[in-house]
């Protein structure tokens, strides 16, 4: 049993003191991350390993790097 | 390429750790080296006109991460000094050869210099590293009177929202009319009024007559006959393309490295090509070769130049983003999204966006702290401008007697 299964997959958490809420995540990775009217981002903090390559993918492309992604699997 | 076990990656920016991440992903299980030719890991290279100048964040914070096992050899600051494609070799200082069945390049730009500008005074700097960032501060700190910066591109305007930030008089000293002027006359009639608002100096229009060094300071004499008096002088004129090292290559070198739509390298059969250095058609536009300066363009050439050496020239697929680039100056976030440098015409799509017209086609888009409406005009521009058609998905790596691959190992 490898470690994300233990603590229970992949885990995301934004540095609010880094994000400006450019919204680069929402366009990298729908459904994970979304920039409300009120200009807050709201995300999921617990993503399926389906899901763990597009985080990936947001993480990477955060113009603050402000995305954190644990657990991913592989 | 379909056999041989080392890839090279000349250039460790942000470009060829994505290019070296998408390599591993794929299973190539050969050996990787990259070269980079400063002293550190990749870093987040737009904090140096940010976070790294105001002292908000030292080099290590900005360390980039990865997302997967690299196991990578690093070559850093170290250049690149030669390559040769009929002998797959790159050529390193000391008389150094190393092999290689498969090259990416991704030397990025070095920043512009302004003739008659006396780079050799510690006071005078280009903003590129993070070296760039902490000699500023050291000359910053030598004295109270203000910063000057030459050029009112972005990396200007962000250096001049960093002083503003640490309470430094600033002065932006340009030749065009207004600042970001390229980006239309509505967002440049913004970020003048933004600077305005925050007392950040404009000299527009206008350039430097003489540099007057003296012990402490520098005088600018302006040919508008204005006289500015700084404490350092920041020079952020534009880069040109590091290719230095390509020439005799066989590779063809104009501006950047010109590049097939795969960002395979014209002139060779085993060289892809990623970030600011790659000049090719991008085919959702048309099939001008073109460089593009971003920093989320740099991201996505390294994994498509990855995944395409990977799958070879033959199986290789058209490289084909919607380019997309952010600036903060101040309070206010600056998007674009396309190519806005293709358009003939501005329009306005909404409040806050504008948007940049080619022969009655939308090609391009900038926001002015309009993040929500961004995402909504890049899905349209994306649905407008579609990417043609394409094949296969990225290839596995099936090394030279078909290994297994090493991202299925347990």
């Amino acid at each position: 049993m490898t470690l994300h299964r233990i603590r229970g997959g992949p885990r995301l958490s934004v540095d609010n003191d880094r994000c400006e809420r450019f919204g680069t995540c929402e366009w990298e990775a729908p459904g994970l991350f979304e920039l409300g009217r009120d200009g807050r981002l709201r995300y999921r903090r617990r993503v399926s390993d389906e899901d763990a390559e597009r985080a990936a993918a947001a993480a990477r492309c955060c113009p603050m790097q402000a995305i954190v992604v644990r657990g991913v699997p592989g | 390429m379909s056999d041989g076990d080392r890839i090279v990656i000349a250039g460790a920016g942000v470009a060829g750790l994505r290019a070296a991440e998408r390599l591993r992903e794929l299973g190539f299980d050969g050996e990787l080296v990259l070269i980079g030719d400063e002293p550190r890991r990749p870093y987040h290279r737009p904090s140096v006109s940010k976070q790294l100048i105001t002292g908000a964040a030292r080099p290590v914070d900005m360390t980039l991460k990865s997302y997967t096992e690299l196991d990578a050899r690093w070559r850093l600051g170290t250049r690149a000094t030669h390559l040769d494609t009929t002998q797959h070799v790159v050529h390193l200082p000391g008389g150094e050869e190393l092999w290689y069945d498969g090259l990416v390049v991704a030397t990025g730009v070095v920043p512009r210099h302004l003739p008659g500008s006396p780079r050799h005074d510690p006071r005078v700097r280009v903003l590129r590293t993070a070296e760039d960032a902490a000699a500023v501060r050291r000359a910053l700190a030598a004295s109270n009177k203000a910063a000057v910066v030459i050029g009112g591109g972005l990396i200007g305007c962000e250096f001049a929202a960093s002083m503003r930030q640490m309470g430094r008089d600033v002065t932006l000293v340009g030749h065009a009319r207004a600042p970001l002027y390229r980006f239309g006359p509505r967002i440049a009639a913004s970020v003048t009024e933004l600077h305005r608002q925050h007392r950040a100096g404009l000299a527009m229009n206008t350039a430097v007559r003489h540099w007057i060094s003296t012990k402490e300071t520098f005088g600018l004499h302006l040919t508008n006959n204005q006289l500015v008096v700084a404490s350092c002088v920041v020079l952020a004129i534009g880069s040109v393309p590091a290719v230095d090292w390509l020439r005799g290559s066989g590779l063809t070198l104009d501006d950047g490295v010109l590049c097939e739509p795969t960002l395979f390298a014209t002139g060779a059969e085993d060289v892809v090509v990623a970030g600011d250095v790659a000049r090719w058609p991008n085919l959702r536009f048309d099939d001008e070769p073109r460089r593009v300066e971003h920093w989320l363009n740099a991201v996505e050439s390294g994994r498509a130049a990855a995944e395409n050496l990977l799958a070879g020239r033959g199986q290789a697929r058209p490289f084909t983003p919607l380019p997309r680039a952010w600036s903060s100056l101040y309070e206010v976030r600056l998007q674009t999204i396309g190519l806005p440098a293709l358009a003939e015409d501005t329009v306005r799509l909404a409040d806050g966006v504008t948007g940049f017209v080619r022969a009655g086609e939308l090609v391009g888009a900038c926001g002015w702290d309009r993040p929500k409406a961004m995402l909504y005009w890049t899905a349209e521009l994306d649905r407008r401008l579609p990417a043609p058609a394409t094949t296969p998905a990225p290839a596995r790596w099936s090394g030279p007697e078909a290994r297994p691959a090493v991202g299925t190992a347990p």
